[in-house]
């Protein structure tokens, strides 16, 4: 292993806080050999984007190195002087972020800032720098070179300033580029474009690189080698494609469960043909011709003849909602899926109608509080959409105070049995939001939606900020509720793997369109429009990388509930 | 908020404005108990005497202690200035949320309608309401706390604004709860921290304006030991007695720099919000 390009060893690493001590790395060990790619995943608070700064020699004021050493090509990182260290980073030791649009400059163009770093640390003059410049930016596909570096971040789309800033890491020769998370925060065709730019571009240079990342299903796509982070341990190490088909470490095993796979449907099959039954009844919920413009054209910017600000956010929209029936609804970012969870909840104004159980909403203020009580939201972030300064009792108690206490109950009794329904503990009700984690405050959303008895639940994007491993318990605590409930769901996300594992019928958005509504099944036997094949195609899945290697792994016992 | 306390107590301007403030309010309290001479007592034989060991702040005209005058006034000056601050906050916070949260043409509405108001200088805006309402203590009160409603407001409804956007806010829409409630419950509780430091550095301008209104003999009247009041009287006595105007007017001075350091401990302290 003398000849790893990149060595960590035994690096512990702390934070001091003002409740004492919190370990962040302990005792890392990790190699990463010339032309290699190796895979860091980990949940959130495992400490990978850490270990990132850690070997970019960029920590924070308060954190404390206990011991082990960071060798690039020979040389020993931990001890290195200010002014080698810049040279270091950015030319030898890349680093590609997360938000594109955080990593850039929004005030200077992206020419300028392309040039700095290569006038920097290829030591060229700026003609030439120019000349790189346009080359490499042209090599990652982004049209009209020359234009571009003229313009301005926000001029750019996300997945055009993402690979920008890879064709910018990659001019600069180094020997080591280190990703943290770099298709996170693009949508998945996106994601898959960045992804086959970087395989390729690897190919070509020859670049060793550490990829962090949290999507399980990503790593094993692209890396040679995968370590497993828990808690600042590295508890697991093994070549790419194994490490998914046969984990060896509980904690793994625990993840790759976790990871939705398509091909498991969480739903049973017989529960749909009870569900066709149901389809005898009026529809539980029927949406005619929902559209929604946003913005306005006042009276004088008709008279002075401005252009027209309005844009339809989504087109007319129809769909039915049987009693009981899971509908999803998936598509990327602009695609008007949240805008259609906006305008059923009245957050916006819509055109259309919509009918609860065949008949019309009334537009009574009765009409509506009925209304209100039987259609639910569940937000993206609970961090948001639970009131910072109330305690978990009054958030849910609001619901009953609202809708009324069940019979013989009182309100802490209502508000405690809500709290076991999502499998939290009672004691929880005097606590304030910010004392629980990720998981448990989207348990009290929850169990705030079903404190009102709905009959249908809007789920929007609601696992989207959490771990898979919470993911999964989040998902399993809905088809639970739903077993014993009977309530529908309007699932919205973004994650076409979950949703075909849990939707008996799937809506698929793009551009504010409805393009696609099909069955679960259908959907598995394949996709009828062209922008679902290409999201299928885009979205890496465990199986996919699995499938190759099937035979000769048996495959873990992967026991969802 | 105990840990916003001790970062308040651990940054210097936190310690001066939190002990300067402390000292006032222990003044106030206190002050008549504490006073060693009565502050109205007339004393002919000691008129004009310098500040020395038997009084330590002197004797003004009439040969009443200006230390004792001092130590009733803070009363009448700190308490007037803290309630038109808080009446101001009060109403600004809620008509600066009550804004953001509506929105629309009624925001549009309410924030014109105070920069017509901001547009006139406070002090003048303060004169006019004495001036039409009549001079009096409570007068002035009402009119200090109108003048400085407008710039609450604005702060409130820029925090609001910002707090109108979350989704707890939207959930609560979602639900069907009142205005009222939204206002009061969901986005109150949330705005209050920055609102408090701007109340914090206001009363350090109240302190002042009201002494202002007080010497311009539109605020308390004689008697009182207002320290406007005295600065006023003690003005044509200048020459001869020049501690008679000094001392309530370093007091002003003091409590006036007390409360702004305060308010600017406050702010480092309750700004970056969750500090655990």
């Amino acid at each position: 292993m003398n000849d790893a390009l990149l060595r960590i060893d035994d690096y512990s690493l702390s934070y001091t806080t003002a409740h004492g001590s919190l370990p962040v790395l302990d005792g890392v060990t990790l190699s990463v050999a010339p032309g290699e790619v190796v895979g860091v995943v980990g949940e959130s608070g495992s400490g990978k984007t850490s270990l990132a700064w850690a070997i970019m020699r960029y920590l924070a004021g308060n954190a404390i190195e206990h011991g082990g050493s960071i060798q690039l090509q020979g040389e020993e990182l931990t001890t290195l002087k200010a002014a080698r260290l810049r040279a270091l980073r950015g030319g030898r030791l890349g680093m590609v972020f997360q938000d594109p649009s955080a990593a850039l400059n929004p005030t200077l163009t992206l020419g300028s800032q392309m040039l700095e770093m290569l006038t920097r640390h290829r030591g060229v003059s700026r003609g030439e720098a120019r000349r790189i410049a346009i080359e490499t930016l042209g090599d990652v596909d982004l049209k009209n070179p020359e234009s571009m570096l003229a313009r301005y971040p926000h001029e750019l789309s996300g997945g055009e300033k993402q690979r920008a800033l890879i064709a910018g890491a990659f001019a600069c020769r180094p020997a080591c580029l280190i990703f943290d998370e770099p298709t996170t925060a693009l949508d998945v065709i996106n994601a898959a474009q960045v992804l086959e730019l970087f395989g390729r571009l690897r190919e070509e240079t020859g670049v060793a690189a550490l990829y962090i990342s949290h999507d399980l299903a990503l790593v094993s796509r692209i890396a040679d080698h995968v370590c497993v982070l828990e808690k600042g341990r590295i508890v697991e190490r093994a070549p790419g494609r194994k490490i998914f088909a046969a984990p060896d470490h509980p904690y793994t095993q625990s993840l790759v469960a976790a990871v939705p796979n398509p091909r498991r449907r969480l739903v049973a099959e017989s529960e749909i043909a009870a569900h066709a039954n149901a389809r005898e009844r009026p529809p539980l919920l029927t949406l005619r011709g929902i559209s929604v413009d946003y913005g306005q054209r006042t009276t004088l910017a008709r008279w002075l003849k401005r252009p027209d600000p309005r844009f339809r956010a989504l087109n007319p929209f129809d769909l039915e909602i049987a009693h009981g029936e899971i509908v999803g609804v998936v598509g990327e970012s602009g695609s008007g899926k949240s805008t259609l969870a906006k305008a059923l909840t009245g957050l916006v104004n819509h055109r259309g109608e919509i009918l609860l159980d065949g008949e019309a909403v009334s537009s009574t203020p009765r009409g509506r509080a009925d209304y209100r009580r039987r259609v639910q939201l569940v937000f993206q972030h609970p961090d948001g959409s639970l009131n910072p300064r109330q305690r978990i009792g009054e958030l849910i108690g609001r619901s009953y105070r609202l809708y009324g206490l069940p019979e013989g109950e009182t309100l802490s009794q209502a508000v405690a049995r809500s709290l076991e329904e999502v499998r939290l503990d009672p004691t929880l009700a005097s606590r304030y939001p910010h004392e629980l984690s990720g998981g448990q405050k989207q348990r009290v959303a929850i169990a705030r939606a079903f404190a009102a008895r709905p009959d249908v639940v809007i789920c929007d994007e609601i696992t989207a900020a959490l771990d898979v491993s919470v993911q999964a318990t989040v998902i399993a605590l809905l088809l639970d509720l739903r077993r014993r409930h009977g309530t529908a769901y309007l699932f919205i996300t973004h994650d076409i793997n979950l949703i075909q594992q849990i939707a008996h019928r799937v809506a698929v958005m793009y551009r504010g369109d409805r393009v696609e509504l099909s069955s679960a099944e259908e959907l598995a036997d394949g996709p009828k429009h062209a922008y679902t094949r290409a999201l299928l195609a885009a979205t890496p899945t465990i199986a996919s990388s699995a499938r190759v290697i099937d035979d000769e792994f048996s495959a873990p016992t992967m026991d969802q509930e | 908020m105990p840990d916003s306390l001790k970062t308040l107590v651990r940054s210097p301007q936190g310690v001066v404005g939190g002990g300067l403030c402390l000292l006032a309010i222990v003044l106030v309290v206190l002050g008549p108990w504490l006073a060693p001479f009565e502050p109205n007592a007339l004393s002919f034989t000691a008129r004009y005497q310098p500040p020395g060991p038997m009084h330590w702040f002197g004797t003004d005209q009439m040969g009443r202690d200006v230390l004792s005058r001092v130590m009733i006034g803070a009363r009448d000056t700190i308490v007037m200035s803290l309630l038109a601050t808080a009446i101001a906050m009060v109403l600004g916070a809620v008509i600066g949320t009550l804004s953001a949260y509506l929105g629309g043409w009624v925001d549009e509405a309410i924030m014109r309608t105070m920069d017509a108001i901001m547009a006139i200088p406070s002090l003048l805006f303060a004169l006019l309401i004495v001036a039409t309402l009549g001079k009096s203590d409570v007068n002035a009160v009402a009119a200090i706390a109108i003048a400085f409603t407008p710039g609450m407001v604005r702060v409130a409804r820029s925090v609001a604004l910002a707090v109108r956007t979350q989704d707890y806010v939207s959930a609560a829409i979602v639900r069907g709860e009142s205005t009222s409630h939204i206002v009061v419950r969901e986005m109150l509780p949330n705005i209050v921290a920055p609102v408090i430091v701007e109340g914090t550095v206001r009363v350090a301008f109240a302190v002042m304006l009201f002494a202002t209104l007080s010497f311009l003999g539109l605020g308390a009247q004689p008697p009182s030991s207002e320290w406007g009041l005295m600065v006023s009287e003690a003005r044509s006595h200048l020459f001869t007695a020049p501690w008679m105007m000094i001392m309530p007017g370093l007091c002003i001075a003091l409590v006036a720099i007390g409360f702004n350091l305060l308010g600017d401990g406050l702010r480092d302290a309750l700004n970056p919000r969750s500090r655990t």
